[in-house]
């Protein structure tokens, strides 16, 4: 039985959050699919509302907090990513964006990413395809075509096999596909030495 | 090893009280720092290289020959002179000129440079960092190793028959620093040319410096210029004392809490835990700065900032009357007492004079192959 893992980011704000809620719905989705594959699947829960002042620390000095490093790394070395935001004016919440914001550049390229947001009402739900879609594939991220967003209908008139439900298990069955179809991630170091200094000296490290 | 300041130049207004210096009362506070710092013992002043206020330090290579003729011992150098913005032909010159009137007591630390629009102010581009480090710093060290130069390359006009004057005192150019906080590829720069490197150390976490330093080590015996203990590393640090550590907490806050880099976010325990910024007694600031040897080997040379953030010309003094009596003191002997016999100090003037003069002696018994093969000097 091989092994991935799986981050679950939630940047809910209250306690508890309907979006962490649905951000584990995902979650336990994509590993059942991975485990009927016969893939052992961990989750890396990372709620970012424990994270928010070090988030804003980070973008003022330029470095994570231990506890922040922790949260990036998981990120960054997961096989797959349920990231799920609460939608505010019409977008990702600033703690989601700022969190994206801090994390490495090119820790996503290429890593699959279930997108997912919870509002308070229906006509929000295009900020998935408008926001969080062109911030991931700005990543190079790998994007699973079916986004989960959950209003309060979804929660109060859904029943355990809804609408909501099915949407669920489509976006957990995506991401666990493009899970398996990958070798397990590595994230990149940002200290590794990439060119000889020949190369340097003779100007051929210019993309 | 070498003890000294190093000093960004900013003008920030004193957040106690609100009053800001001038600029003319900031460059005369800097160099009336640097005249302390030889006062009390230490041995190296450093001034950093700004193009746009609030840093008034746009010329130090003017303000180090000031600074030259008020001291005897003091070494002189940079931290950082920017490597990409300055034409080469002028640093090799400015320097030279520095190194005759200062009879040698001068090196130098060559850094990037972070802010995009100072590059454009001098007809360059950011993006081309690093090949511009590289490419600039190639001909800065044939214009002091070679009468004449004959040069062509892609971010300055060619040279033909160029003679950069005054030539190195004593034929020997000013030893070279080369300061990054995370591009790898300038610690490979340090490293290829057998030249120093320095770590900024500090506003970073320590494992930067340590995966930095690590990899200069790593690459300068690569490259055969000695093994990787033998590598020479400079190392930044943050302190604010006072006798009892409470007081420098106190004392130092309004300051950290202010201050233009790191102000407005973590906290100064947060900080202090996260990055070498040390508030406390001078003891502390020994414990602290022994420890560095923990995680980046033997060291070469330790530079402190300490006249940042809106600190009173009068409290810098009173800091460095602390290093000079309690601190450097204690950590000049036990790093000595920790460094193996086979760790060299930091390169001189006088000690690359003496080092030219063995290799000369050596070549001149080149035939004799028992002359062959001693030394781990070659590269510097």
């Amino acid at each position: 039985m091989s092994r991935r893992t799986l981050a679950v980011v939630s940047a809910g704000l209250s306690q508890p959050s309907s979006t962490r809620l649905l951000a584990d719905q995902l979650a336990a989705a994509s590993r059942d699919e991975l485990a009927r594959a016969g893939v052992e699947v961990e989750l890396r829960p990372v709620d970012l509302r424990d994270h928010a002042h070090d988030v804003v620390n980070n973008l003022l000095t330029g470095f994570p907090s231990p506890s922040l490093r922790q949260a990036l790394d998981a990120v960054a070395g997961a096989d797959g990513i349920v990231a799920v935001t609460p939608i505010f004016n019409g977008s990702y919440n600033g703690l989601f964006k700022s969190f994206f914001d801090v994390l490495d550049s090119g820790s996503l390229v290429d890593r699959p990413v279930l997108i997912a947001a919870t509002a308070g009402t229906a006509r929000h739900s295009l900020a998935l395809e408008h926001a969080l879609r062109p911030m991931f594939a700005y990543l190079r991220a790998v994007v699973v075509p079916t986004a989960v967003f959950a209003a309060p209908e979804d929660w109060s008139g859904g029943t355990a096999d809804g609408v909501l439900r099915a949407r669920i298990v489509r976006a957990g069955a995506e991401l666990a596909d493009q899970v398996r179809r990958r070798p397990a991630a590595a994230p990149p170091d940002p200290f590794a030495l990439t060119t000889s200094f020949d190369d340097l000296l003779a100007g051929r490290d210019q993309p | 090893m070498q003890f000294g300041i190093f000093t960004v130049g900013d003008v920030t207004a004193d957040p106690t009280n609100g009053r800001e210096p001038s600029e003319h009362e900031r460059i005369k506070a800097m160099v009336t720092i640097a005249r302390k710092v030889e006062e009390v013992g230490l041995d190296v002043f450093a001034t950093g290289e700004h193009h746009n206020p609030p840093f008034v330090p746009s010329s130090p290579t003017t303000m180090l020959g000031w600074i030259a003729a008020r001291t005897e011992r003091l070494l002189l150098s940079t931290a950082t002179t920017l490597i990409t913005t300055n034409d080469p032909v002028k640093i090799a010159e400015d320097f030279a000129m520095l190194q005759h009137l200062a009879d040698g007591r001068v090196d130098l630390m060559l850094g990037r440079g972070n802010t995009g629009p100072v590059y454009p102010w001098f007809g360059q581009d950011i993006r081309n960092g690093i090949p511009l480090a590289i490419e600039n710093y190639d001909l800065l060290r044939r214009l002091w190793r070679e009468d004449v130069v004959d040069w062509s390359g892609k971010f300055r006009t060619p040279l033909q028959s160029f003679t950069s004057t005054p030539r190195p005192l004593d034929g020997v150019p000013p030893f070279v620093w080369h300061g990054s906080i995370r591009s790898p590829e300038i610690a490979e720069q340090a490293a290829y040319y057998g030249d120093g490197y320095f770590a900024n150390h500090i506003f970073w976490p320590k494992e930067h410096t340590q995966r930095m330093v690590g990899l200069y080590r790593e690459r300068f015996a690569h490259y055969g210029h000695g093994s990787p203990d033998q590598a020479i590393v400079g190392l930044g640090g943050q302190v604010f004392m006072r006798r009892n550590s409470q007081d420098a907490v106190r004392e130092f806050r309004p300051y950290f809490d202010n201050a233009p880099v790191y102000g407005h976010g973590p906290s100064l325990e947060e900080f202090t835990e996260q990055t070498p910024l040390t508030v406390g007694s001078p003891q502390q600031v020994i414990d602290r700065t022994l420890g560095f040897r923990d995680y980046v080997g033997d060291y070469q040379r330790q530079l402190f900032l300490i006249d940042h953030a809106g600190l009173p010309l009068k409290t810098v003094l009173e800091q460095l009357d602390l290093l000079g009596e309690e601190v450097v003191p204690v950590l000049r002997r036990e790093f000595d007492a920790l460094r193996p016999a086979h760790v060299p100090e930091a390169p001189t003037h006088a000690s690359l004079v003496t080092a030219r003069a063995t290799e000369s002696a050596a070549a001149g018994h080149a035939a004799e192959p028992a002359a062959a093969g001693t030394g781990t000097e070659g590269g510097r």
